[in-house]
């Protein structure tokens, strides 16, 4: 059969995606779970209770992205999509340099011999990289989304695009639900096609809401069902007593698996606990 | 299909090769014998008339069923997704609709030689899960059982095609980009033919124009839905799609795309997976040959 433009063959796909590079969360057990970290291409929504990490987990991955190719990361840029305000820049101050302290632990040779690597690391310039968008309401938040497109055509570099929270504007302002599943659902293909064409990762942050099953309130990611479907994968931050732990929820090639982590003054890394064995819980 | 199979079976039995095929055009009815031996050509789709007999003859002969490689699913479905049919998985988020799909497209290569087509609109289409699904397929009498591992799955994941698909208008581009190969293919022969068709999701594609004041949204569903049953028809294709459930109130789910949607399929399974586990259910909601209702669990392999 003729191959169509923009159809791959799943050996070359394959070959294609063992090259990729995965974006480091900060925390080894949450990448194991992970496949490596966070995956380009791909849409990744993470959910939790306020206060599990979620943001702390996305101003990470805006910082993490941009760990210069030479001390194995990307060395890409982030979008990051504010709906909630939640983006306090003092603390990405702060997470960048626990990431350049890190990095320079882990190369405590490099910095010397090269300047112009030095120059790079600098809490500065990961500030300077992050595209910051402030959204006040669903409209602005479609436009952004529908004007992404260009945006990113014209920032190649940019690697990750984050959302906090997709979900804020839609849970307030929104009487039609027929029309509100119409519109995400638009939005999520909008989404699941950047991160394929920019070979980019979109993580998108979601809040919890009760549902009542079976008899009793469970705790569920929040847009309901027919949202459920438009991620990749899911991860789901929950306390499991007084540690913070991630479960993987949803993945198209990884087992269902749950990792803790910490988040520190550095930002998101290993639960330093004595109890270093996956915990599951449900 | 079946039901004409069955009375084609008692009532045509003592007819010739030629099955008193009338043609519409009298100087083509030399040829008669001929273009019986072939399948249904293009040119002569809309002037053939069919007996009983003829759709047993294709049945047997062109419409093969396409084992997808998981047990329970294979067992509920009579051996697995019929070509010329249009199945439907239906199930919530994370049930294994996606592991259905890389299944059936992973033994399809493996187990049928063919070529198969895996459109995918939530980027959930993974070359490693393929290769490690290949990787577990029983190595014996299969084709490449001669070639090394490592060309082996070369082969079997270069017949396995996957494009991504992020709106219906590019969906319609590719279906009829894909009739229009798939007839010129039939001029040629030999080589592989494709016999699977995987849509990942088609509702994800359809969420965004269904419902509200405007009708266009429906009729474009229909429209997917003709072009889909008659490339399974002509082509002999198996065509596999999943859909979302979404609430139905009180707690409760349905799939989803409403009523108008039920009479697409022919088959429809609805799965679900045990939380934290990799054991599923599947129930029948829909076959044309078989009884529905019927409930199994299988195991999606890690």
């Amino acid at each position: 059969m003729a191959e169509q433009s923009g159809a791959q063959n799943a050996w070359d796909m394959l070959s294609d995606e063992q090259s990729q590079k995965h974006i480091t969360t900060g925390a080894g057990d949450l990448n194991d779970i992970l496949g490596g970290g966070i995956h380009c291409k791909e849409v990744t929504e993470i959910g939790g209770v306020p206060g599990v990490g979620k943001t702390q987990l996305g101003i990470q991955l805006a910082i993490n992205v941009q760990i210069p190719v030479e001390y194995g990361g990307l060395g890409g840029k982030a979008v990051y999509i504010d709906t909630e305000g939640s983006f306090m820049v003092e603390r990405v101050y702060q997470i960048a340099e626990g990431c350049i302290r890190d990095i320079l632990e882990h190369f405590p040779h490099s910095h010397e011999k090269s300047s112009s690597g030095k120059k790079q690391l600098q809490p500065e310039h990961f500030l300077a990289d992050i595209y910051y968008f402030r959204i006040c309401s669903y409209t602005e938040q479609i436009a952004v989304i529908n004007y992404l497109e260009k945006f990113l055509g014209e920032h190649k570099d940019v690697r990750i695009v984050i959302i906090d929270s997709v979900t804020f504007h839609f849970r307030q302002d929104f009487e039609d639900l027929a029309l509100r599943t119409r519109v995400l659902s638009g939005l999520s293909l909008k989404l699941m096609k950047i991160a394929k064409t920019y070979n980019l990762a979109v993580v998108l942050l979601n809040q919890v809401t009760t549902k009542f099953t079976e008899g009793s309130f469970q705790l569920t990611l929040a847009l309901g069902d027919s949202w459920s479907h438009s991620c990749t994968n899911r991860l789901i931050l929950y306390w499991n007593g007084n540690e913070r732990c991630a479960h993987l929820d949803k993945s198209p090639s990884l087992p269902v698996a749950s990792a803790p982590y910490a988040v520190t003054g550095k930002g998101i890394r290993d639960a330093v606990s004595p109890n270093h064995k996956r915990a599951r819980v449900t | 299909m079946a039901a004409a199979g069955g009375g084609g079976g008692s009532g045509g039995g003592g007819t010739t090769s030629g099955c008193g095929l009338k043609r519409r055009y009298a100087p083509r009815d030399q040829e008669e014998e001929t273009m019986n031996q072939d399948q249904p050509s293009k040119e002569d789709w809309c002037g053939r008339i069919w007996n009983g007999m003829d759709l047993l003859k294709d049945a047997t002969e062109n419409k093969h069923v396409l084992p997808t490689g998981l047990e329970g699913i294979d067992t509920l479905l009579g051996g697995g997704l019929r070509q010329g049919q249009l199945t439907e998985v239906t199930g919530p988020s994370s049930s294994g609709k996606t592991q259905v799909c890389l299944h059936s497209a992973s033994h399809a290569a493996v187990k049928h030689m063919g070529v198969v087509m895996y459109l995918d609109t939530s980027n959930s289409f993974s070359p490693s899960r393929i290769a490690t699904i290949i990787d577990g397929t029983n190595l014996s009498d299969q084709r490449g059982f001669d070639l090394p591992p490592k060309e082996r799955l070369k082969t079997l994941m270069k017949s396995i095609i996957c494009e991504s698909v992020f709106d219906i208008f590019g969906m319609f581009d590719i279906l009829h980009q894909l009739e229009v190969s798939l007839l010129s293919d039939k001029v040629k022969s030999g080589g592989k033919k494709i016999c699977l068709l995987i849509i990942d999701s088609i509702s994800s594609l359809l969420a965004p124009i269904i419902g509200g004041k405007y009708p266009q949204g429906r009729s474009m569903m229909i429209s997917v839905a003709m072009i889909l049953k008659k490339l399974a028809y002509e082509h002999n294709l198996s065509v596999l799609v999943t859909n979302h459930m979404v609430s139905a109130g009180n707690g409760a789910v349905k799939p989803a795309l409403g009523e108008s949607w039920k009479a697409v399929p022919h088959v429809r399974l609805v799965i679900s997976r045990e939380h934290d586990s990799n054991i599923c259910t599947a129930t029948v909601l829909k076959h044309t040959q078989l009884a529905s209702g019927r409930t199994t669990k299988f195991v999606i392999p890690s």
